[in-house]
């Protein structure tokens, strides 16, 4: 079962395993960090940085292309970014933010 | 205000879980009605006499509205009727009452 | 007024533990006050409980800042009938919500039940043993009531939160998770008091089916929050917490036809008990995935403690039910077997492990990332493809067979008498698929075969209903006869329309996104969209944004809007989508619009989803067959109690 249906599956990883050997389809999942500069529709697409949610770690340059990030995304937030990693940056193509918190221990920030 | 509330409820929650005791405090049949052999079997049976009569109110229905053919129907009918009735038979200490909703089904 | 309801649930917490222990040792030894006092021990404990959501929802009401849950989930400006769906709008609160409920639910069913004694002495215990759980929790591990000096305001609700769905969406989902508790607790309970003839099952049967039906309707609920107020175009995203109560509600499905086959036959005792208890577990482990952080889905990221006492609640209880079913296994082999491949036994049976197949294969896409991780120290996800791929393997078969499975006759029918029922609906089904070609529906191979088998299954539904109306003379004593039979039926035609409805809006519906300038059109699917222009919001102290108005033409004329909303005060930014529902070309129009910073270019996301709203309309429907299903019958009631009135008194 495992390797009939790894073709459908993509590796989901946090921006420290982002490395270049892992090129090729995948999704990362992190805290946004600024800059975030540039437009998603524009060709050179919308820039900003990943890194891991709750640790140091390097920081995932992306360049996401495609309809505006949905509303929660947010520097600071948490989100998976899906998307092809090759030559040092995420190319991004979908962006998945989460609900409204119900059932984190933390207020959501005012 | 709070502290009498609490205890109020404290109190009723002790009350209701003691109202057993509280009722009886000297029961001469501590028992829970557990079923004799006699009863699992008379169950048993009960079960096996409402199964039948349950399969030939089916077959009646399913014949009706054509989804039994008839000789299939033919054949199953008597063995069903076989089984009924030897679960009826097997059943001499019913009492009427439920005999009585048995005839119901049958109809 | 936090220490009563602190207090109140550390009162709960001993009741349960009372009626768990005290209960078992009263089933074990057979003493009968020691039994009812356990059981009270139980209604006790829906009070006290009752007591500290009723502490939780005035401070809710009023605005209690010193609780921690106030503060955190409203503010000052948030409207009543919100602040009062704060209530479960956290995880503390959600679980006072799960525990109020098992234990209003535990309550009644053992009072209601209470003559079958040696059946309910048992139970009691099953029911105090994971009310102990949910109420050790709230007291040790996330409370609701924690303190702290009152700030001035509160966090407030996220305003996506603040929308009639939330009101109605999480508590029907609880009445249908916990209310799955019921019957594992009977078979539970019916497993260790050695008795595993049919009474747990009718004693639960209207639990379960009530349970069944708050948990289907609460899911096409969200879906339809999604649809709606979410905006993303769709309704459902195969994400982990919508799998999460998916996968109970196919699993109690399955059930649901199972015992209809231990009823008539004896047979598969064990398949049911097994289906009850995965059931159960799977709503529990539903809990746990959203909560714990342990997968990524759109409800939580980042890890709690909870799901550590969650995983393990479900592993204890697993290994139990595991652990009783074994232990029992004699009691529970059947003693008569299949007596042919076609029959009405064997539909069921077929419906059964199509069921149980696609709940695995959704847990399994759920627990992927969990399993990857562990083995190769990557995680990885399913996606869609995936999903979609077993939906079609097995949605389609049981399609075909919810159609066929009424046909067939109990215990066998001849292949000669099934050719010959099957004539009109096969009839029915091959014209409905020319007719479907002709009109260009062959676009879609998946599409056209789910249009043809629902074609065919309506055809079913509509001959089973004439067939047996001229049998009984007329179609009210038909359906009020065989009340659990015809509901089932019209249940299968809400979910036939389910299937048209998902079909439709994904096999042949258009997407498109275009990029428009003001006065600049694009047509898509028949419409013709002009952007006009900005309407910005005014004269709103709450929100900021603007809209971006169309001019619509073509299968429709009008105004369609959608834009981006800022709630002031909270960083989020809302999606607001415009939907045109069109009921006579019975499709929808769905806009996204998305502006462009420092341009007047809108890039709009256009939608056309064919059929979409049958999704809604089959919800509607679903309850009503459910409730026909449900509705109590006096004749069977009363043969049901001579059948299993104690032998002596």
């Amino acid at each position: 079962m495992y390797t009939a249906f790894a073709g459908a599956s993509t590796p989901e990883l946090t921006p420290s395993q982002v490395t270049p050997a892992k090129a090729g389809k995948l999704s990362v999942a992190g805290k946004v960090v600024g800059p975030v500069t540039g437009d998603s529709h524009s060709k050179a697409g919308l820039r900003f940085g990943l890194k891991d949610i709750n640790a140091k770690s390097r920081i995932v340059q992306v360049v996401y292309r495609g309809d505006s990030p949905p509303p929660l995304f947010a520097v600071g937030r948490n989100v998976v970014v899906g998307g092809t990693y090759a030559s040092g940056r995420l190319q991004g193509s979908s962006i998945l933010t989460k609900c409204p918190s119900k059932y984190t221990a933390s207020p959501p920030k005012a | 205000m709070t502290i009498a509330i609490g205890a109020v409820l404290a109190v009723l929650a002790v009350l209701l879980v003691a109202l057993p005791f509280l009722r009886e405090p000297n029961a001469r049949d501590d028992r829970i009605d557990q079923p004799t052999d006699a009863d699992l079997r008379t169950a048993a049976l009960v079960e096996e006499r409402d199964r039948a009569l349950a399969a030939l109110k089916d077959l009646e229905f399913d014949h009706r509205t054509g989804k039994i053919a008839d000789d299939d129907y033919r054949t199953l009918v008597p063995q069903l009727r076989q089984a009924a009735a030897a679960a009826l038979k097997a059943l001499p200490a019913v009492p009427a009452s439920s005999l009585g909703t048995a005839q119901e089904e049958a109809d | 007024m936090a220490d009563l309801g602190r207090a109140a649930l550390v009162v709960s917490l001993g009741l349960a533990v009372y009626a768990l222990v005290a209960g078992g040792y009263a089933a074990h030894f057979g003493r009968r006050r020691l039994a009812g006092s356990a059981r009270n021990a139980l209604v006790a404990c829906f009070g006290s409980t009752l007591v500290a959501a009723v502490v939780l929802a005035a401070a809710l009401v009023r605005h209690d800042f010193s609780f921690v849950y106030v503060a955190s989930h409203t503010n000052r400006t948030l409207p009543k009938i919100y602040a009062l769906t704060a209530f479960w709008g956290g995880q503390e609160g959600s679980l006072l919500l799960w525990l109020l409920v098992l234990s209003g639910y535990g309550a009644l069913a053992v009072v209601l039940n209470r003559r079958l004694q040696d059946l309910v002495t048992w139970v009691v215990p099953v029911i105090g043993g994971i009310a102990t759980f949910f109420a050790f929790v709230l007291v040790a591990v996330a409370s609701p009531f924690d303190t702290q000096t009152a700030p001035v305001d509160g966090a407030g609700l996220t305003p996506s939160l603040q929308n009639p769905y939330m009101v109605a969406h999480p508590p029907m989902l609880y009445l249908g998770y916990v209310g799955l508790a019921v019957p594992f607790a009977f078979a539970a309970g019916a497993m260790l008091s050695g008795r595993t003839d049919e009474r747990w099952i009718v004693a639960t049967r209207r639990w379960t089916l009530a349970a069944w039906m708050f948990l289907g309707f609460g899911q096409i609920l969200g879906a339809h929050w999604a649809y709606v107020e979410v905006g993303w175009g769709g309704y459902y995203a195969w994400d982990p917490v919508e799998n999460a109560a998916l996968m109970p509600w196919l699993a109690a499905t399955a059930f649901l036809h199972s015992v209809m086959i231990q009823e008539r036959k004896g047979m598969l005792k064990v398949w049911n008990m097994v289906l009850v208890a995965l059931a159960f577990e799977l709503s529990v482990f539903g809990t746990f995935l959203t909560r714990s952080g342990v997968v990524n889905s759109i409800h939580s990221f980042s890890k709690s403690p909870i799901g550590g006492w969650f995983l393990a609640f479900v592993v204890i209880s697993s290994l139990f039910s595991l652990g009783l079913i074994l232990w029992r296994l004699p009691l529970l082999k059947a003693r008569t077997k299949l007596e042919s491949a076609i029959s009405r036994e064997a539909a069921f049976l077929y419906n059964n492990l199509l069921l149980v197949a696609l709940c695995l294969t959704v847990l399994w896409g759920v627990l992927f990332p969990i399993v990857t991780q562990l083995v190769t120290g990557e995680t990885r996800t399913m996606g869609r493809p995936y999903y979609d791929f077993f939906l079609r393997a097995f949605g389609l078969p049981l399609l075909l067979l919810m159609g066929i499975g009424p046909l067939i006759a109990w215990r066998k029918t001849s292949v000669r008498a099934l050719a010959k029922t099957l004539v009109w609906p096969v009839a029915t089904s091959v014209v409905t698929g020319i007719v479907l070609v002709v009109i260009g529906s062959g676009s879609s191979s998946p599409g056209l075969i789910a249009y043809t088998f629902s074609a065919f299954v309506l055809g079913t539904i509509g001959l089973e209903l004439v067939r047996g109306t001229r049998a009984t003379g007329s179609l009210l004593t038909l359906v009020a006869r065989n009340r659990r039979r015809y509901g089932g039926y019209v249940v299968h035609a809400a979910i036939v329309l389910l299937a048209i409805g998902i079909a439709g809006s994904s096999a042949y519906g258009t997407n498109r996104e275009v990029k428009l300038r003001p006065g600049q059109s694009a047509s898509v699917a028949g419409y013709t969209l002009t952007y006009t222009g900005v309407d910005p919001i005014r004269n709103d102290p709450n929100r900021t944004g603007e809209y971006a108005v169309l001019n619509v033409t073509g299968h429709w004329q009008g105004t369609l809007r959608s834009g981006s909303i800022t709630y002031t005060g909270f960083q989020e930014t809302d999606r607001d989508v415009g939907i045109k529902t069109d009921w006579l070309r019975a499709e929808d129009l769905y806009v996204i619009a998305d502006f462009q910073n420092g341009s007047n270019v809108v890039f709009f996301d256009v939608l056309v989803k064919p059929l979409v709203n049958l999704i809604w309309v089959a919800a509607i429907i679903f309850v009503i067959g459910s409730l026909i299903a449900l509705w109590p019958d006096a004749r069977e009631q009363r043969r049901l109690a001579t059948r299993f009135a104690p032998a002596h008194g």
